[in-house]
């Protein structure tokens, strides 16, 4: 769908329905069709966003949430990419390992909170376990199948141009594992975000995740909206930004994502 | 010319694609090393032998079959719910180009917006209860697989749809023959994308709520410092995800023994 | 002559395309007669496709009509069904042979009498020992058997085939030619045959039927008095059949 958009321009059509949901949502809250009073009018939201942001709360937050994500996100990538580059290039790596990998995989990142909680308390430790540990896997995963699925003929072009065996690790087949890690890497990041949020909800008091509970908490139902509307806005600007950034450096690899 | 492939017992090519049992060995290492090096009982790293016992423990107090299986049920069902919502949905919506077109920005919102976030809003609306655990487990799994099932539906070629027509099919005959089995391989992608997610957000809400269940005990583990217990809630939370994960690749295997391997997305 | 099966009377197809309006085909004019082989040649671009969806229901002729066993045609009709160039897309992937054959007929014969269309259907195109395999296991003539028999076991009147061996090698095309023959003779089905092959046109067809410019409109309809009888080998070589070459080539704008 996205592509289809990007091809046409302007999806006015999506645009138009998102504004008449946000006209109607208003209207109802403004005539008391929703006689619910945790609901607010989207014009509150907004003005609950400025009021956050002047306040300098919104930004803290934002700051805070994006750097656990890059930091979290980053140990994952060369932890992942270093374990997937090893199994994906020694078979004798994949004997003795895959099985281990395969069965620590389906744990779900959640599960660590707790853990985290155990070892280092309410604190950012305790949001790095929770978002490295997960996000490890999909750039693992992708890194290896892309090292494994290369062409055996790519080895034979390097030797047969006299390449010696550093050069066609790094002038053939890294880069053509690439497009493969580039997957995983965006996969690992969009997992970063949702475990990061994941972290400050039950593991450490700071950032955005933290901010829908402590309003929650504190019973202010517009502002807790602001948070996850700005939580959501963030979710699409990341994903765009990668893959702006990826198209932009290796306009062969975004054709391989799906 | 026509090659004919052997028939493949049905789950062939799940069992082809299976890494060597060797490859347990650095897992089963790790533990042992771990085991011998940590003599005493420590409140930080305890050896797996302490974790055991602290399973069994738990188990003695009655308390954690009843949590294992309210977890599973929250899973299974959630599971369930969520992939009927997500077909029906993304066929309707993937049917009309027009309909995925004006609904794209709103989807591509939500899809983006990561789970979690909304499980406060869940806890103020619907409270601390049973409903409120599966609602979130429903909504956020529902994404993945409608989404997949949108996409597919605009997908299915051209021809195939006029065979369909030329067949004289009815709109309900056009989606049930035609259109569910030809997404059939991005349903079950989408599935399998959403079964993590189920089992992070059943123990997410578990965690933050305490409603019964696997989150629940573990998090009560961690505030009594019962550090055994917790990692041996870890590991049964581990082989829950394991065991999960095995089942559906097998249900898949089973569903798409009958369909082009090529179409099956990876 | 007997009633024609098969009519179109001036009948166009104008698409809106993206840049307006365009008359695909203009004025056609057609008679096919029960048992007929009719072949339509034409280069690409000149609407053949088009022409064909018209044919079968699938698209409305914006002016004219066609008219089936003397019924206007309003959408598909029954007793005609098409036969797609692209089998790949044709053919549901996830069913049996046996299962895709019997896709036309399973919701309107009792089980009983489809299984037996079936069974009959398949031996026509001798796919019967491959009945229970999928089409991803089969190559792509044998796949495009599948869909010939598929349309054969609804019992058609007249059968369309959109350029249906372009896809296929040599080899298996001159095979699958001379079965369709065999199979109009056995069931006296009258086909449509359009192809972009002027030999695969003569070899095949009654008549030839030459669809030509922008719009596309019939140019000629020329009728092939080669022995009922054809070989791939002496036909081929007759010096009639060079002739029907020959002029088709002319009618059409080569050399």
């Amino acid at each position: 769908m996205a592509d289809q958009a990007r091809r046409s321009g302007i999806n006015w059509a999506g645009l138009a329905v998102l504004l008449a949901l946000l006209v109607v949502w208003e209207a109802s809250v403004r005539f008391g069709l929703i006689a619910f009073e945790f609901v607010p009018a989207p014009s509150s939201i907004a003005a609950g966003a400025i009021r956050l942001s002047r306040e300098g709360i919104l930004f803290t937050d934002l700051l805070h949430t994006l750097m656990s994500i890059a930091m979290g996100w980053g140990i994952a990538m060369v932890i992942g990419i270093s374990i997937g580059l090893l199994l994906g290039f020694s078979s004798i790596a994949r004997k003795f390992g895959l099985a281990s990998v395969e069965i620590l995989r389906p744990m779900p990142g959640i599960a660590f909170a707790p853990l985290g909680l155990l070892l280092f308390g309410f604190s950012l430790q305790t949001e790095l376990v929770v978002t490295v540990l997960p996000t490890i896997w999909p750039v693992m995963i992708n890194t290896m199948g892309g090292v494994a699925n290369i062409h055996p003929r790519l080895t034979d072009v390097g030797q047969t141009l006299r390449l010696s065996p550093t050069e066609i690790v790094r002038h053939l087949l890294l880069p053509a594992a690439l497009p493969s890690i580039i997957v995983g890497a965006r996969i690992s990041l969009s997992l970063a975000l949702v475990m990061a949020i994941v972290a400050e909800i039950v593991g450490n008091p700071a950032g955005l995740g933290y901010g829908i509970v402590r309003e929650q908490q504190a019973m202010n139902p517009d502002l807790m909206f602001a948070y996850i509307a700005v939580v959501g806005i963030l979710g699409i600007v990341l994903n765009a930004g990668v893959l702006a950034v990826t198209t932009v450096l290796w306009p062969a690899s975004t054709r391989s994502m799906a | 010319m026509s090659q004919r492939l052997p028939k493949f017992p049905f789950l062939g090519r799940l069992l082809m694609q299976l890494p060597s049992p060797l490859g347990v060995l650095p897992l089963i290492a790790v533990l042992i090393v771990w085991q011998i090096l940590q003599k005493g009982n420590s409140p930080y790293f305890p050896p797996p032998s302490a974790w055991w016992s602290g399973i069994v423990q738990s188990a003695a107090t009655g308390k954690l079959l009843p949590a294992c299986l309210a977890s599973l049920q929250t899973i299974l069902v959630g599971m369930v719910l969520a992939t009927a919502a997500g077909v029906m949905l993304g066929v309707l919506i993937g049917l009309s180009r027009r309909t995925a077109r004006a609904l794209g920005p709103l989807l591509e919102f939500c899809r983006a917006m990561p789970p979690p976030a909304i499980v406060p809003l869940a806890i103020l609306f619907l409270g601390y209860d049973e409903r409120m655990k599966l609602t979130i487990v429903v909504i956020s799994a529902m994404w993945p697989i409608l989404l997949n099932t949108a996409s597919a539906i605009q997908r299915i070629h051209p021809i195939l749809l006029d065979v369909a027509t030329s067949f004289h099919l009815s709109f309900y005959e056009r989606i049930r023959f035609v259109a569910i089995p030809s997404v059939m391989p991005s349903i079950l992608l989408g599935v399998r994308i959403a079964l993590p997610l189920t089992i992070v957000l059943t123990l997410l809400v578990e965690i933050l709520t305490s409603i019964e269940g696997v989150g629940a005990l573990m998090i009560t583990a961690q505030r009594n410092f019962q550090s055994g217990q917790l990692y041996g809630l870890l590991v049964l939370v581990g082989l829950f995800g394991f065991f999960l994960n095995t089942v559906f690749s097998m249900i898949q295997a089973i569903i798409l023994r009958r369909w082009p391997p090529r179409s099956i997305p990876a | 002559m007997s009633d024609p099966v098969f009519e179109c009377r001036s009948a166009s197809v104008t698409l809106s395309l993206s840049g307006g309006a365009r008359p695909i085909i203009s004025d056609i004019n057609l008679d096919i007669q029960q048992a007929e082989f009719l072949s339509i040649v034409g280069p690409s671009g000149t609407g053949k496709t088009t022409l064909l969806r018209m044919l079968g229901g699938l698209l409305h002729p914006t002016s004219g009509e066609v008219r089936v066993n003397g019924a206007i045609l309003t959408g598909p009709p029954e007793g005609v069904v098409i036969v797609f160039q692209d089998y790949a897309n044709a053919l549901l992937q996830w069913r049996t042979v046996a299962a895709n054959v019997a896709f036309g007929i399973e919701r309107k014969l009792p089980a009983k009498e489809c299984t037996d269309r079936v069974n009959a259907a398949l031996d026509l195109v001798g796919l019967s020992r491959r009945a229970e395999d999928y089409p991803w296991q089969l190559s792509g003539g044998m796949q495009q058997r599948v869909q010939i028999a598929r349309a054969l076991a609804l019992r058609p009147a007249v059968m369309l085939m959109d350029e249906p061996f372009a896809a296929l090698d040599a080899m298996t095309k001159a095979g699958l030619q001379d079965e369709l023959l065999r199979l109009r003779d056995q069931t006296r089905t009258s086909f449509v045959f359009i192809t972009h092959d002027i030999e695969e046109a003569v070899y095949l067809g009654d008549r030839v039927a030459v669809l030509k410019g922008s719009p596309g409109r019939i140019e000629d309809i020329v009728k092939i008095e080669l022995p009922s009888l054809r070989d791939q080998i002496s036909t081929r070589q007759m010096p009639e059949f060079l002739a029907y070459r020959y002029g088709l080539h002319k009618a059409i704008g080569h050399g």
